[in-house]
């Protein structure tokens, strides 16, 4: 940790990235650290999740000051998600991650494109 | 109705995300717009909004497990939460449809490198 500027200057990167999107920023902040810091896969994935919970929530505060929000939807949503989580990290250690994630990578690829041309 | 397929939604995101390592906004927001025909706006901002008790419960595992680096997450909220209050401001003033098609270009880009991924292990 030689260097803030440059660390801040990678979270405001994944900052940017997930206002304007409505992401968390994990996407970037991770192969960020890995790449640039020297910070193992699993402590980077641990860190981006505890960067990710003061970023999305200042992000959503302005949302939900400009009315771009939904409390019951989001309440229903985060309910099912932990749920399924959940279930993914018990039971289903499986299937085959190589396969499932070429199709869930043409279904991005089939989405992106028809969001960009709709 | 509409709750109970929400609900699924949050499952079915839930699983995928913990099956391939990816947040959960990325799946999120293509089905609130696709399948619960919500506005581009309100779904990046529902999806932020889902994203935290998630993303707090994953925390807690981790930091038992000690794989939270506190002073790095320090400094790297210091610039995300900055830059997030800045495009997250700025994003009100995007139209729908502009926003619509940067979220596509960015799934497209992910998809493309969800599948070079899996070809390079190989």
């Amino acid at each position: 940790m030689d260097n803030k500027i440059k660390v801040i200057s990678f979270g405001f990167i994944a900052g940017i990235l997930s206002g304007l999107l409505g992401i968390g920023g994990g996407i970037v902040l991770v192969p960020l650290m890995v790449t640039y810091l020297g910070i193992t896969q699993h402590m980077a994935h641990g860190t981006s999740l505890a960067v990710i919970v003061p970023t999305a929530l200042s992000a959503s505060i302005v949302y939900g000051f400009n009315g771009n929000t939904n409390l019951l939807p989001a309440l229903n949503l985060a309910v099912g998600s932990i749920i399924g989580a959940t279930i993914s990290a018990k039971g289903m250690k499986k299937i085959s991650p190589g396969r499932l994630k070429t199709l869930f990578g043409i279904f991005l690829i089939l989405v992106g494109i028809r969001m960009i041309v709709s | 109705m509409t709750i109970l397929i929400t609900f699924i939604a949050g499952m079915f995101a839930g699983i995928l995300s913990g099956l391939l390592g990816v947040g959960g906004g990325l799946i999120l927001i293509p089905i609130m717009i696709f399948l619960l025909g919500m506005s581009q706006h309100t779904a990046q901002g529902i999806s932020l909004l889902v994203i935290i008790p998630t993303a707090l419960a994953g925390l807690w595992q981790l930091h038992k497990a000690k794989l939270i680096h506190y002073n790095l997450a320090f400094y790297l909220s210091l610039g995300a939460v900055l830059g997030a209050l800045l495009s997250a401001n700025f994003v009100h003033y995007i139209p729908a449809d502009n926003l619509k098609r940067i979220f596509g270009i960015f799934v497209l880009f992910m998809g493309i490198r969800t599948i070079w991924s899996v070809k390079t292990k190989k």
